[in-house]
C-alpha cells in the first residue's frame, strides 16, 4: 500500500490517497466536492519481490564509520527515495551497492545475486547514474554511448535515439570535453538507459540541470517506472522526491533512521497537518477565540490568512468557532506534512 | 564467480586509443619524435660518408637511443600517469566499473590501448626515419633497425606499465604526476649516479677510458629501464665494444641478450602485477 498526496485541480487542496501501485482510485475532494481518477504511479509490486536487498552494511575509513549497518529493500517496480544530509553515508553506501568499495560488513543482494560474487551479472541488467558524473575529453557523445553501448552488449543503434531523447542530438559531434556540466550530467542519463535495464540507481539525477530538464528526467523516471522499472534514487531535492517516489529510506551518521512511504513517516512522527484559512477583515491579528482553543500549534496571521497546525479531527472544531465568533471564511487550505518536515524532525531528533 | 571477457578488454582498449591519440601532449611529443628521428637519422646518416650499414653508424645509433630514451618514456608516462588516479578523481572510472566488467579487464585493456598508442608514436618516428636513412645509407642492416624499434616498444610497455602501477598507487592525479616526474628523473641521473659511484669507489677517469670497469657497473643496468634498453639496443646492432670520445667501452658477455630481455620482461611483468593488486582493492 502506497500513499501519495494530489492536489485537487479545482480548490488546490491537498488530498491524502492510498493503494497499490497502478491502482485507479476515485477521489472526491473534501473541499470543492470535485470528483476524479487518480492512478497510482509505479507497477504493481508483487509480494516478496525485493529486488535491493542491503544487510547490516559497513564501511569504515580509518576511524569513521561512513556507513553503520545500513539495512533497507527496494521492491519491484518501486520508486525509491534515498535522502540524507551531506556526509550521511548516501554516495558510499551506493557504491557498496554497486561494489565499488570493500565492504568492512554486510551483504548486499541485487536481484537475488549478491554483489562480491555476482557483480558482472547484476550490472548486466542495471543502469546507474552517479552523481559527479564525467566522460572521456576527447571522445563525442556517440562515441561515448557506443563504447557503453560494447561494454554492455547493447545494440548501438539505439544511441542516436537516446541523444534524441536527452536532448543532445545537435552536439552529436562535439567533443565531450566541450559539454557544460549540465549536458554532461544529460549524457550520464543516457548512458544509464543503455541496454533496458530493469534496475536503475540514480545518484542526484537532477543535479546541475536547469528546471527544462529536470522536468524531462523525472517523465523519464515516471516513464521507466511506469515500464515496470525499479528506481532507487537519491536527491536532495525533497519536493522531486516527494512528487516521485513510493517509499523512502533516510540515512543519517551511516545510519538507516526510517525508511517508509511518506505519509506513514507522517504519521510514525505524528505530524500534523497544516492549515491556512483566509478570513476577511482579519488585518494581522490572531483571534482571541483560536488562542482560547486547546491543541492548535504555531499559530500565526500573515494579511487575512490565519496559519496553524492541529490534528485531523480539530479542524472543524476551528471552523465552527472562528464563524460562532463571527469571522466570515473566504477560503481554506490544508497541507498535510511534508517530506521535507519529516525529514527536519528525523535528522534533527537524530542529532 | 564469472570468467574473464576478452571482448571487454579489447572494447577498453579501442576507447583508451581513440581517447589518447588525440591527447594535445601526446600529439605534440610525438610530432617533435618524429622530427627528430627524421632530422637525427638525415644528418647522421649523411655524416656517415655513405658507409653501407648501421653497424658502421654508431654516432647515428647513439642519437637514435638517446632520443628515444628521452622521449618514450615521456610518451608512455603521460599516457598512464592519471589512468585510474585521474578517471577516479573525475568520476569516469565510476561510471566504466557500474557496467559488467572486471578491473582486470579494464586494467588490461588500459594497457593494450595505451601501448597502441605509443606503437604508433613508434612506428611513425621511427617509420619514417628509416626512410631518410634509407634516403642515406642503403637499406642495409634493416633486421638490426627492426629490432631497435621493437625493443622501443618494449620500453614504452615498461614504462606504461610502471605509469600503471604509480595511477593505481597513489590516490590523487597530482600524486601521480609527482611519482611519474620521480621515475621519469631516475631515468636520466641513473647514468650520473652510477659514475659517482664509480669514482667514489676508487676507480678513476684513467680506469673509464681503458675500459677498467667492474661487473657490479654493468649489473646495475637492471635497475633502470633506459639503460637496459641502451644496451639491449647495442647489442642488437652487434656493438659490444662501443668507443666514443676516447673512451671504450665493452659490454660483458655474461650481460648477454636473453639476460637483457629476462629483466625486460620483469619490469614490464611486476609493475603490473602490483597495478593490479592495488587497483582490485582500492576504493574508487
Amino acid at each position: 500500500m502506497i500513499t501519495k498526496t494530489v492536489e485537487c485541480p479545482g480548490c488546490k487542496a491537498h488530498i491524502s490517497v492510498e493503494g497499490d501501485p497502478g491502482e485507479k482510485i476515485l477521489i472526491s475532494c473534501p473541499n470543492c466536492d470535485l470528483n476524479g481518477y487518480y492512478t497510482i504511479p509505479g507497477a504493481k509490486i508483487e509480494t516478496g519481490s525485493v529486488r535491493i536487498e542491503i544487510n547490516n552494511l559497513t564501511k569504515t575509513y580509518k576511524d569513521v564509520k561512513a556507513v553503520n549497518g545500513a539495512s533497507f529493500n527496494v521492491h519491484k517496480g518501486e520508486i525509491f527515495g534515498f535522502l540524507g544530509p551531506n556526509g550521511a553515508g548516501k554516495t558510499t553506501t551506493i557504491k557498496a551497492m554497486l561494489g565499488l568499495i570493500n565492504m568492512n560488513g554486510g551483504q548486499v543482494k541485487i536481484n537475488g545475486l549478491d554483489i562480491t560474487r555476482d557483480g558482472v551479472k547484476i550490472k548486466e541488467d542495471l543502469g546507474f547514474l552517479p552523481e559527479r558524473v564525467s566522460f572521456y575529453e576527447n571522445l563525442t557523445p556517440v562515441q561515448t554511448l557506443n563504447f557503453f553501448c560494447e561494454l554492455k552488449g547493447a545494440d548501438k543503434s539505439i544511441v542516436p535515439i537516446l541523444l534524441k531523447d536527452v536532448g543532445l542530438e545537435d552536439a552529436s559531434s562535439r567533443k565531450v570535453g566541450t559539454f557544460s556540466k549540465g549536458m554532461v550530467q544529460l549524457l550520464g542519463v543516457a548512458q544509464a538507459l543503455i541496454g533496458h535495464p530493469s534496475i536503475y540507481i540514480l545518484d542526484e539525477p537532477m543535479s546541475g540541470l536547469d528546471a527544462r530538464w529536470v522536468k524531462i528526467i523525472r517523465d523519464k523516471i515516471k516513464m521507466l517506472n511506469e515500464q515496470g522499472a525499479t528506481i532507487m534514487f537519491s536527491s536532495h531535492i525533497l519536493s522531486e522526491v516527494e512528487n516521485l517516489c513510493d517509499r523512502v529510506a533516510i540515512i543519517n551518521k551511516g545510519k538507516i533512521i526510517a525508511e517508509d512511504t511518506i505519509s506513514n513517516l507522517s504519521k510514525y512522527l505524528h505530524m500534523k497537518p497544516r492549515l491556512e484559512i483566509t478570513i476577511k477583515g482579519l488585518n494581522g491579528k490572531v483571534p482571541d477565540v483560536i488562542n482560547n482553543l486547546d491543541g492548535l500549534e504555531n499559530i500565526y496571521v500573515k494579511g487575512d490568512s490565519l496559519f496553524l497546525t492541529c490534528v485531523s479531527s480539530l479542524r472543524s472544531k476551528v471552523v465552527t468557532t472562528l464563524e460562532d465568533a463571527g469571522f466570515k471564511i473566504i477560503d481554506m487550505r490544508t497541507f498535510e506534512p511534508s517530506l521535507e518536515d519529516a525529514f527536519v524532525k528525523l535528522i534533527e531528533g537524530d542529532t | 564467480m564469472d570468467g574473464f571477457n576478452p571482448k571487454a578488454v579489447f572494447t577498453i582498449a579501442k576507447k583508451e586509443f581513440m581517447d589518447n591519440i588525440r591527447n594535445r601532449w601526446i600529439i605534440v611529443l610525438t610530432v617533435i619524435f618524429v622530427l627528430l628521428i627524421i632530422i637525427f637519422s638525415y644528418v647522421a646518416g649523411g655524416q656517415t660518408g655513405g658507409e653501407d650499414t648501421f653497424g658502421g653508424m654508431q654516432n647515428t645509433v647513439f642519437g637514435l637511443v638517446g632520443i628515444s630514451s628521452l622521449l618514450i618514456p615521456l610518451i608512455a608516462l603521460i599516457l598512464g600517469f592519471s589512468t585510474i588516479s585521474g578517471e577516479a578523481e573525475s568520476g569516469a572510472l565510476y561510471v566504466v566499473l557500474s557496467y559488467p566488467v572486471r578491473r582486470i579487464e579494464v586494467l588490461l585493456g588500459k594497457l593494450l590501448g595505451l601501448g597502441s598508442v605509443i606503437v604508433v608514436s613508434v612506428f611513425l618516428g621511427f617509420g619514417l626515419g628509416g626512410i631518410a636513412i634509407a634516403a642515406t645509407v642503403g637499406p642495409e642492416s634493416w633486421v638490426g633497425y627492426i629490432g631497435f624499434m621493437l625493443l622501443s616498444i618494449f620500453m614504452g610497455f615498461i614504462y606504461l606499465s610502471l605509469s600503471i602501477f604509480i595511477s593505481a598507487y597513489c590516490k590523487r592525479r597530482i600524486t601521480s604526476i609527482g611519482g611519474v616526474l620521480l621515475i621519469f628523473f631516475w631515468g636520466m641521473i641513473y647514468g650520473t649516479v652510477l659514475l659517482a659511484v664509480y669514482f667514489a669507489t676508487g676507480y678513476g677517469m684513467g680506469d673509464l677510458m681503458t675500459g677498467n670497469i667492474p661487473d657490479w657497473f654493468f649489473n646495475s643496468v637492471v635497475f633502470s629501464p633506459g639503460d637496459l634498453h641502451q644496451t639491449a639496443v647495442y647489442r642488437v646492432f652487434g656493438m659490444e665494444t662501443i668507443d666514443s670520445m676516447g673512451f671504450s667501452v665493452t659490454i660483458p658477455e655474461f650481460l648477454s641478450t636473453n639476460l637483457i630481455m629476462v629483466v625486460h620482461i620483469i619490469w614490464f611483468i611486476v609493475p603490473l602485477i602490483l597495478a593490479y593488486y592495488l587497483f582490485k582493492k582500492r576504493d574508487i
